[in-house]
């Protein structure tokens, strides 16, 4: 469903010139699978995920989502799609299902079939209270909560989540992990961005570490912790960054 | 695109503008209770308040002729004044004669006795002052050089002025009753006496009014004594006005009202409609991104295009909201402020609405220019990065506006042709016209046609700037830099790259342009001083040498890393050499019976100091051909060249848009030759040379082209006049005024050339846009293997 290869992406600094953000990254996400991107701050995960949402262009190399290039076929990558990230607002002076519903409708979903997955959607996500309060007086587990909501509304087979518990307290940052597990069990294909890696560990069936542009390792989490002979993820992933920057030392 | 979605990104933004108190308050809130407000607490201001009386201190009223009686026990007399009791009651008269009339009750009796003191001063002053019966006015600026005497006269009045306390002195100096009153006989010049001295500070606003209201008394009074004398005479007391001139003012009220609505409404109008778009572009545009939304609205299905397009329509249905109601509310407040004074003053009449046509086309003018503020605004605003940022780009816009209206405000700026095509003057001087004289202006509706076209044009520009915006990665995803001249030059020379940024060839266009600026005034000296034209040519290659070509030259050398690359210094093919020579010599006569056809209606006759400098100039060179041609086709061929086609064109074709790079060079190229008849012409030339420069990619093609398009025409001007137009040529040219100019059939013939030439160059499939992509791949790929640690 999700296909990467030799994914690059520049963008220019005042002060470095050309900074390459993502350089040369190569994955392959089939259906049903939650994938783990993780990383550390600025380690390329956003970039990486915005090439494949389509908000921004590769600078080379190739992504297809659900059988079609994002650079060739933008929209049609977009409708197949739900990006969630915490950069992802919502609007303050729309109330949860106006939102929601604005959202259907951009995805071209007709008014009663829209209608009725709203239902559904807000009884899964237990949003009936707030369904006519307007987004500016929302917690921020609610306002999570609905970005969740616009972003299934439409049913996509790829989902996209780029930090999804970033500042959430853990029962909120708990109800959206187990709203994306339940999202794999329908068959869904899901990326995953995260630099928790408990997160990791109990979500994800695959995992790439990347850092600085690039991916250091990627496999499940039982074959990287044996292939690498660390005893969790955690060491796992220190080992990995720890050796990356020997061999390769950080340039200003 | 989507209509679907664009009318939901419009429904959903206007809904959520509507909920926006900010928004609604600046709309509908503020023109609504702002102006009838204003408009009734001015009016009870108005009534409350009226004008201080100012102080005037007359000395030596004892001097002043019996009759007529200028004063009376309570100051100057009323019948004086043209106002009337309106205009006496405004001043406070003190005099020298009022403890002898009793006036002392007021305790002015110390004002008195310092009056007294200064009147021995003023004595002093008249003594210098002899023979002068002209008001002394003390201007604020005194460097203008006086002689001794007038300054000495000078200092007196003022340091009496200041010290009297009063805003105007008037001194009535000995012996003018008597001089005034001593008969006139036949032979004799007259008396020798002065007359009185009215002492007033120009600087000083009330002494200013004061005085006025003082001279308009006086004359009045003089009028009256020269009656009298007339009258002695036995002359018709009207002796003095030979020519009986009188006037009459047919202003009917409707006319009144007209005039002051075609002042009022296309001002106000064009403020409004660009305050009306600015706080919901900046809400849509740099609102939606502090706010976290737009990445979420750029994931959506919806093309950038159709959520610009929705935000656009957005803004626009503000904007107009905002001008329509702040039109309406400014109206109906004026005119009942109007007619609230009318009554008050028991005046007839009152301001009535422009007529249904004059607010029809108000309507439809609304339309254009809303369309192309929203879409600055909205372009401006997504550039912005924050709220906040957004409303300092948006202010420079407000500005600009304001300037504009204040010029169109003018009661000698009419419409002419080249304003109808100039963006938001051309509706603000058409609705000025339309208003003052809706039935009568027949003339005007033929503007309607260019107005709306280049104002719709216009718009269209903006609203494409602002989706280019709206899709560009380093718009929507800028992070906060800090704004660091130091670091931001060791970028340029740090990270040099083989052609100029786009931000760079917009400086080198900006440098060049201030240093014309500066050189102007320089440059106009020499000219004035100038009288064989030789001078004005040794200018003119200075300018293309050190004002033009050096800059891009310079920054070729310091901020690129091939300057070779940037000024495509290369040798072209003999085709391209070929469609140069071909495209100058038939795009000659087409250029020149273009502009011939524009002069006079559509541009401006140049000013006479121009056309006298290049009358001398042509003389100077009728005598060497060979030096015009240096200096008119040589000199720009080259210097111009490097700069627009070598250093600007380069750097605006960086990202690969070659079709707009042209454009931006060539509108370039036009703006700087700066008198509108060459704006045209060379931004039209330019188009073309920017086009040989890019399929060429060498600058030799373009420096053919200008050279010879150039020498074509000052050889027609040197020659033009002495061509035969006989025989077979008779089909070609003709002369007209003297001068040779070109037969339709010659230009069909050119413009088919011209055609066939422009399809062959475009043709050649091979840009500039391959290279720069490959240029640019190769230095992204090195730069970012070295920040990556990697050896290339």
């Amino acid at each position: 469903m999700i296909l990467a290869e030799d994914l690059t992406k520049d963008f220019p600094d005042l002060k470095r010139g050309q900074v390459r953000a993502l350089g040369g990254v190569s994955f392959e996400i089939p259906a049903g699978e939650i994938f783990g991107l993780l990383g550390p701050n600025g380690a390329g995960k956003t970039t990486c995920l915005r090439i494949l949402s389509t908000v921004l262009q590769p600078t080379s190399g190739v992504a297809r989502v659900a059988d079609f290039d994002v650079t060739e076929y933008p929209a049609d990558v977009r409708r197949r799609i739900g990006f969630m990230s915490n950069n992802t607002g919502i609007y303050d002076r729309m109330t949860s299902r106006e939102m929601v519903q604005y959202f259907g409708r951009l995805y071209g979903m007709e008014e009663d079939v829209l209608d009725a997955r709203i239902e559904e959607i807000f009884d899964v996500l237990q949003m009936n209270e707030i369904r006519d309060r307007l987004g500016s007086k929302l917690s921020t587990g609610n306002k999570q909560k609905v970005s969740i909501a616009r972003t299934i509304v439409h049913d996509p087979p790829v989902m996209i989540f780029d930090e999804p518990t970033s500042g959430l307290d853990v029962l909120v940052a708990r109800s959206v992990l187990e709203t994306i597990d339940s999202l794999r069990d329908q068959g869904k294909c899901i990326i995953f961005s995260t630099h928790i890696m408990r997160e990791v560990e109990k979500l994800c069936d695959r995992v790439a570490v990347i850092h600085r542009g690039e991916i250091l390792a990627m496999g499940s989490i039982e074959e990287l912790i044996d292939q690498h002979e660390q005893p969790d993820v955690e060491e796992l992933f220190f080992e990995l960054i720890r050796k990356h920057d020997e061999q390769v030392p950080v340039t200003a | 695109m989507s209509p679907r979605n664009v009318k939901l990104v419009f429904l959903r933004e206007v809904r959520d503008q509507l909920r926006d108190r900010r928004t609604l308050f600046m709309i509908v809130v503020l023109p609504l209770l702002l102006y009838p407000s204003l408009g009734i607490g001015m009016f009870q201001m108005m009534t409350t308040f009226r004008e201080q009386p100012r102080e005037v201190l007359i000395l030596g009223v004892e001097h002043l002729p019996d009759a007529p009686q200028f004063m009376d026990a309570d100051g100057i007399r009323t019948e004086w004044f043209s106002g009337g009791e309106d205009d006496a009651s405004k001043l406070n008269v003190i005099h020298s004669g009022m403890t002898e009339v009793g006036k002392d009750a007021k305790g002015d009796a110390t004002a008195l006795a310092e009056a007294e003191r200064l009147r021995l001063r003023i004595e002093t002053v008249f003594e210098l002052l002899a023979g002068s019966n002209k008001s002394i006015s003390v201007p604020a600026d005194q460097s203008e050089p006086e002689d001794e005497k007038k300054k000495v006269q000078k200092q007196a009045a003022t340091d009496a002025l200041r010290e009297s306390g009063a805003d105007v002195l008037v001194v009535i100096p000995p012996g003018f009753g008597e001089g005034v009153d001593q008969p006139l006989r036949d032979g004799d010049d007259g008396p020798a006496y002065s007359g009185p001295l009215v002492i007033s500070n120009s600087a000083d606003e009330k002494s200013m009014v004061a005085s006025d209201r003082v001279l308009n008394a006086l004359s009045n009074w003089e009028d009256a004594l020269l009656a009298r004398r007339f009258d002695e005479a036995g002359l018709p007391s009207d002796t003095h006005r030979p020519a009986k001139i009188s006037k009459l003012d047919v202003a009917q009220t409707e006319q009144i009202a007209a005039n002051m609505w075609s002042k009022l409404f296309p001002a106000l109008l064009i403020i409004m409609t660009v305050t009306g778009a600015f706080y919901p572009a900046i809400d849509l545009g740099a609102g939606e991104k502090e706010r976290g939304t737009m990445e979420t609205l750029l994931i959506s299905p919806a093309f950038r295009s159709e959520i610009v397009l929705g935000k656009f329509l957005t803004v626009m249905v503000f904007s107009c909201g905002t001008a329509l109601l702040n039109l309406a509310s400014m109206g109906f407040t004026g005119q009942y402020m109007v007619s609230m004074v009318g009554q008050q003053q028991q005046l007839s009449g009152s301001m009535a609405f422009p007529p249904m046509a004059s607010l029809f086309w108000l309507f439809v003018m609304l339309i254009p220019i809303a369309a192309l503020f929203s879409a600055l605004c909205l372009g401006l605003a997504t550039f912005a990065k924050s709220s906040k940022e957004g409303q300092y780009y948006l202010t420079p816009l407000l500005m600009v506006t304001m300037g504009l209206t204040v010029f169109c405000l003018s009661p000698t700026v009419e419409i002419t042709p080249l304003y109808s095509v100039l963006p938001v003057v051309n509706v603000a001087l058409l609705l000025k016209g339309m208003l003052l004289a809706p039935v009568s202006s027949q003339t005007l509706y033929a503007y309607l046609f260019p107005v709306l076209i280049s104002s719709a044009g216009y718009s269209l520009v903006a609203l494409w700037w602002a989706i280019e915006l709206f899709g560009s990665e380093a718009v929507l995803f800028r992070a906060a830099e800090r704004v660091s001249p130091r670091l931001w030059l060791r970028h340029m020379i740090a990270n040099k790259l083989p052609r100029p940024s786009f931000s760079q060839a917009i400086f080198c266009f900006v440098a060049i342009m201030f240093l014309q600026f500066a050189a102007m005034g320089p440059m106009q000296k020499i000219l004035g001083a100038d009288e064989s034209g030789t001078a004005m040519l040794k200018v003119l290659v200075f300018q293309q040498i050190f004002i033009i070509a050096m800059p891009a030259i310079l920054m070729s050398f310091l901020l690129t890393t091939s300057v070779k690359e940037t000024l495509r210094l290369r040798l072209p093919s003999a085709k391209h050499i070929v469609a140069a020579i071909g495209l100058a010599l038939v795009l000659h006569p087409l250029a020149f019976e273009l502009l011939a056809s524009l002069q006079g209606w559509f541009f401006p006759s140049l000013p006479p100091e121009l056309t006298s400098q290049m009358a001398k100039m042509m003389s100077a060179g009728e005598k060497n051909v060979w030096l015009l041609l240096a200096v008119f086709a040589l000199a720009p061929g080259i210097c111009e060249e490097i700069a627009f086609r070598g250093f600007v064109l380069s750097g605006l074709n960086r990202s690969g848009r070659t079709g707009l790079a042209i454009v931006g060079s060539a509108v370039a190229f036009g703006i700087m030759h700066m008198i509108p008849q060459q704006v045209f012409n060379a931004s039209l030339v330019g188009l073309i040379i920017g086009l040989l420069a890019i399929r060429s990619r060498s600058l030799l093609v373009g420096i053919v082209f200008h050279i010879l398009f150039n020498s074509l025409g000052i050889l027609h001007g040197v020659f033009g006049a002495g061509i035969k137009t006989d025989g077979i040529f008779q089909y070609l040219f003709r002369h007209e005024d003297n001068v040779l100019r070109y037969s339709p059939l010659l230009l069909a013939f050119a413009a088919v050339i011209a055609y066939r030439l422009i399809r062959w160059i475009g043709s050649d499939q091979k840009s500039e846009q391959q290279a720069d992509t490959t240029v640019r791949d190769r230095t992204t790929a090195t730069v970012g293997s070295e920040l990556l640690g990697e050896k290339v």
